[in-house]
């Protein structure tokens, strides 16, 4: 398949966008509805609806899930949103928070935990927003492609020397330091990853004994 | 005390009709509309203290409904409800007058603690 221009992935953020908003409708009518049973619970009479306690339980299931779409959604949009402005002023905590509840479900499939670790202070950069989550995406899939299930990866933004990086750890089972890398080397998507880093003007290191794979990000790149 | 008297505006009319029933079982004085022609003839006809307002919805948009609702009654008091993503619409209905906005989905308690001070704001 040719390459999708920058176009045709505006055109799919657009769509995608317009349906977030849809589904977010959606669930605030979920919210809604099950809000006014709660209000309606809450002004019947004790001892009058013998299975009050079993409603209760049940429309707090409804509000947990109607708050993990909402958490969901509103990362979809954000994503669906990245193609509108190249380059972008990014914050690489905000795109690791958004990375993780994406990508949780891959990471599931395998029985990984993704999680993230976040900086402090905030660690801005300008850069290409759909490039960038890319190259966090391929990284997290390669380190689910060597691993046969469990363990946890997770994503460190952070500053080395001034330079803004973003750490994808893998924690499992201890692994031999000279397997780490000729493992992830010889994924396919190890190659991909390495053509989108140049592209974004930074680099893509393999730290052994972590182990971790090392996005270096410039402050800012010539789009 | 007098019921507070507000206008619900959303296109979802599943959504505004369950809000509201929300709202009334508060003793709240509830009406609903689900465009902005419809919303600007309540404020006409029977003017609310406050209007919760959707700020995207087909034909008038609510920032648009928001600026005449302003025209015709300045007094009146708006909450504009916006989509995540979509804060700079809030901002800019503030800048028109909006008293604040909320963005959806949104929490009751959330909701009626903006009411209340809209109604403080008016006194």
């Amino acid at each position: 398949m040719n390459h999708l221009t920058r176009k045709e992935v505006a055109f799919f953020g657009r769509i995608t966008a317009g349906i977030t908003h849809e589904i977010k409708n959606v669930l605030a009518i979920i919210q809604e509805s099950s809000g006014l049973m709660e209000d309606i619970l809450g002004v019947t009479e004790d001892g009058t609806f013998p299975h009050k306690d079993k409603f209760i339980k049940s429309l707090n299931r409804i509000h947990r899930q109607i708050q993990r779409g909402i958490d969901i959604t509103s990362s979809l949009n954000r994503f669906a949103h990245n193609p509108d402005h190249c380059p972008a002023s990014l914050d690489l905590n905000e795109i690791t928070d958004q990375m993780v509840l994406l990508a949780s479900r891959f990471a599931r499939l395998k029985n990984v935990v993704l999680e993230s670790n976040p900086s402090d202070p905030p660690l801005i950069i300008e850069s290409d927003p759909v490039s960038l989550e890319m190259a966090l995406f391929e990284s997290i899939e390669i380190l689910l492609n060597i691993t046969d299930s469990g363990g946890k990866i997770t994503l460190s933004p952070r500053k080395i020397q001034d330079t803004c990086v973003m750490g994808v750890g893998y924690d499992n089972t201890v692994l031999p330091e000279e397997d780490f890398l000729s493992k992830i080397s010889s994924t396919e998507r190890w190659a991909s990853l390495q053509e989108i880093m140049t592209r974004l003007g930074g680099a893509v290191k393999v730290f052994n004994l972590a182990p971790e794979i090392l996005l270096h990000f410039p402050e800012s790149i010539d789009v | 005390m007098d019921r507070m008297k507000i206008l619900l505006v959303d296109d979802e009319h599943e959504f505004v009709t369950t809000l509201a029933e929300r709202l009334e079982l508060r003793n709240m004085n509830v009406s609903i509309a689900t465009d902005g022609e419809a919303a600007l003839g309540f404020v006409e006809n029977d003017p609310p203290q406050i209007v919760v307002l959707d700020v995207m919805m087909p034909g008038l948009s609510g920032l648009e409904v928001l600026e005449k609702i302003k025209a015709m009654d300045s007094k009146i008091q708006v909450i504009l409800l916006t989509g995540h993503g979509a804060t700079k619409d809030g901002i800019r209905g503030m800048q028109l007058g909006a008293f604040d906005y909320l963005i959806k989905p949104i929490d009751i308690d959330e909701l009626i603690e903006k009411l209340n001070e809209a109604i403080k704001s008016m006194a």
